[in-house]
């Protein structure tokens, strides 16, 4: 009876598990696709457009290439570490996935302290790229993976800052809740409250959020024109695809996260678009948490359009720049905008 | 100091924004894209497109003008071109035999600028691949199927061949 019930438990937690998973696949392939398309636009080309019906089955194609390719381990590399390391870069990615609420009860699973969880789940993969650049035994791999270290450790900070602004002001650290305390219409969504301080740390999410998942103009540890590839220069086949996996999924989970904590999350922009009433129109009540994952991955959409658009305009900053960047600016700024909500929450919120 | 500051603050985001505003542009629908999908769609040749020599056929005489002076023959740079006259007839020149090998052909030009009579025309085509060496040596039939038919101005090549 017990081991039924175990076996039961997790046949359920494999099943979430397996979901999770299938929908951070579908949304890297949509995330890689839909980028090339995108540079492409802005580049005046036209992007992938042979493979199937325009290009839909590019990056299928593409991983299936990277499937069939030999898996070079270079001599002198650490063969344990450089095998481990992708594994280290996957895993975190897709740990995040777990707390994120998707929908109207469509978490994997709701921590209490999910934005905890977020932060320091999504930091364990820069070990995984320290990893990677020191078992290549590749200068450029070691180097790159040494910018990657600095340029993370710097932009945790503003990163913990940033949410800690929507964290005060909602009174709770789980993200469902967080979601929850942003329902109604769009205006009382996170982004639109508390003037100065919200949209700030919006800012400053975005900004460090761009340089925590390594898009163009922080892409100082791979960059192409310095370091050949930074920390994956040597990984190739199915290696090189899961870091390629981690990055995409990564792109989404900033986006993710900026959607819980600034833009409402699953709710739709106007209540009377929301799940309840539509649900009530037209009477049908399972599609009630998936009209809210609709709403969830729209707005979702739309940020990563944002990131690919920024992505795919500034160039490239240099290292000091970047250190300046989070140091010298966007940490004393995340420091006073702390210091105005922590008083603006005593004083004016009671 | 803090003066400096305030305007670089202010200048870098005035200049990120005008280059979201610069790649947005381009991301509009209104923007076409430049690339060309030749081989489902042909690409516009320019006006002046100058391919291979060609010998274009005159619709009065049902051939091209060419008199079989041999001169593009001894212009040409690479030598690849052959001319064989006919001297069945004395009243009229002809060549017996017009072959280009193009597969060495530089596309400089020299014949058709040598031409006296202003036949050798350059094609308005580009795809001149094939398997073997021998199919690049275009004889005088393919030279004239390639040019085609002039359009209806033979007074130019008359008023020259009087002169």
């Amino acid at each position: 009876m017990d081991l039924v019930e175990l076996a039961k438990q997790l046949g359920i937690i494999l099943l979430i598990a397996v979901a999770v998973l299938g929908f951070m696949m579908v949304a890297v392939l949509y995330i890689i696709l839909k980028l090339r398309w995108v540079i492409a636009r802005i580049q005046s080309r036209l992007g992938p457009n042979r493979t199937g019906p325009w290009g839909v089955a590019q990056t299928v194609a593409d991983a299936l290439k990277l499937f069939q390719k030999e898996d070079i381990i270079p001599c002198g590399a650490d063969k344990w570490l450089f095998t481990i390391a992708p594994v280290i870069v996957f895993v975190p990615a897709y740990l995040v996935y777990v707390v994120i609420p998707f929908g109207e009860g469509l978490t994997a699973h709701s921590l209490n302290i999910g934005a905890i969880y977020i932060s320091a789940i999504s930091s364990i993969g820069v070990i995984g790229i320290v990893v990677a650049g020191w078992a290549s035994n590749n200068k450029w791999s070691l180097l790159g993976a040494f910018r990657g270290a600095s340029q993370l450790i710097a932009y945790e900070v503003p990163i913990i800052l940033a949410l800690s602004i929507p964290i005060l002001i909602t009174g709770t650290l789980d993200l469902d809740k967080i979601v929850q305390a942003q329902a109604g219409n769009f205006w009382n969504w996170n982004l639109f409250h508390a003037f100065p301080m919200l949209p700030l740390a919006f800012l400053m999410m975005l900004i460090a959020g761009l340089a925590e998942i390594n898009v163009t103009p922080f892409d100082i540890m791979e960059a192409e024109s310095e370091l050949v590839a930074g920390f994956n220069t040597e990984y190739s086949g199915m290696k090189f695809a899961l870091f390629f996996l981690a990055e995409f999924a990564a792109s989404f989970t900033l986006a993710a996260i900026i959607v819980t904590l600034f833009l409402g999350g699953y709710q739709p922009p106007l209540h009377i678009l929301g799940a309840q009433v539509t649900a009530k129109l037209f009477g049908v009540i399972p599609l009630f948490s998936l009209i809210s994952l609709g709403w969830f991955i729209f707005k979702c959409w739309v940020v990563v359009l944002g990131i690919m658009w920024i992505r795919s305009t500034l160039p490239r900053v240099r290292m000091d720049q970047l250190m300046n960047l989070s140091w010298k600016a966007l940490i004393p700024v995340g420091l006073v905008n702390l210091l105005l909500t922590g008083a603006y929450v005593v004083f004016w919120m009671k | 100091m803090k003066s400096t500051l305030c305007k670089d603050i202010v200048n870098s985001f005035v200049s990120v924004a005008k280059g979201l505003w610069v790649t947005v542009t381009h991301w509009s629908p209104a923007r076409p894209s430049v690339t060309e999908l030749y081989p489902d769609v042909m690409p516009e040749l320019p006006e002046n497109f100058r391919g291979m020599p060609t010998l274009p056929v005159n619709p009065k005489t049902g051939r091209s003008g060419c008199i079989a002076c041999g001169a593009c023959m001894r212009m040409c740079p690479e030598q690849i071109i052959k001319v064989v006259a006919d001297k069945g007839d004395p009243k009229e020149r002809k060549p017996a035999e017009f072959t280009i090998d193009i597969s060495r052909c530089m596309w400089c030009g020299l014949c058709m600028e040598v031409c006296p009579t202003n036949c050798l025309k350059p094609a308005r085509t580009f795809e001149h691949a094939c398997y073997t060496r021998e199919c690049m040596v275009y004889t005088l039939e393919d030279l004239m199927k390639l040019g085609g038919t002039l359009p209806e101005e033979p007074e130019s090549v008359e008023s020259e061949e009087s002169s």
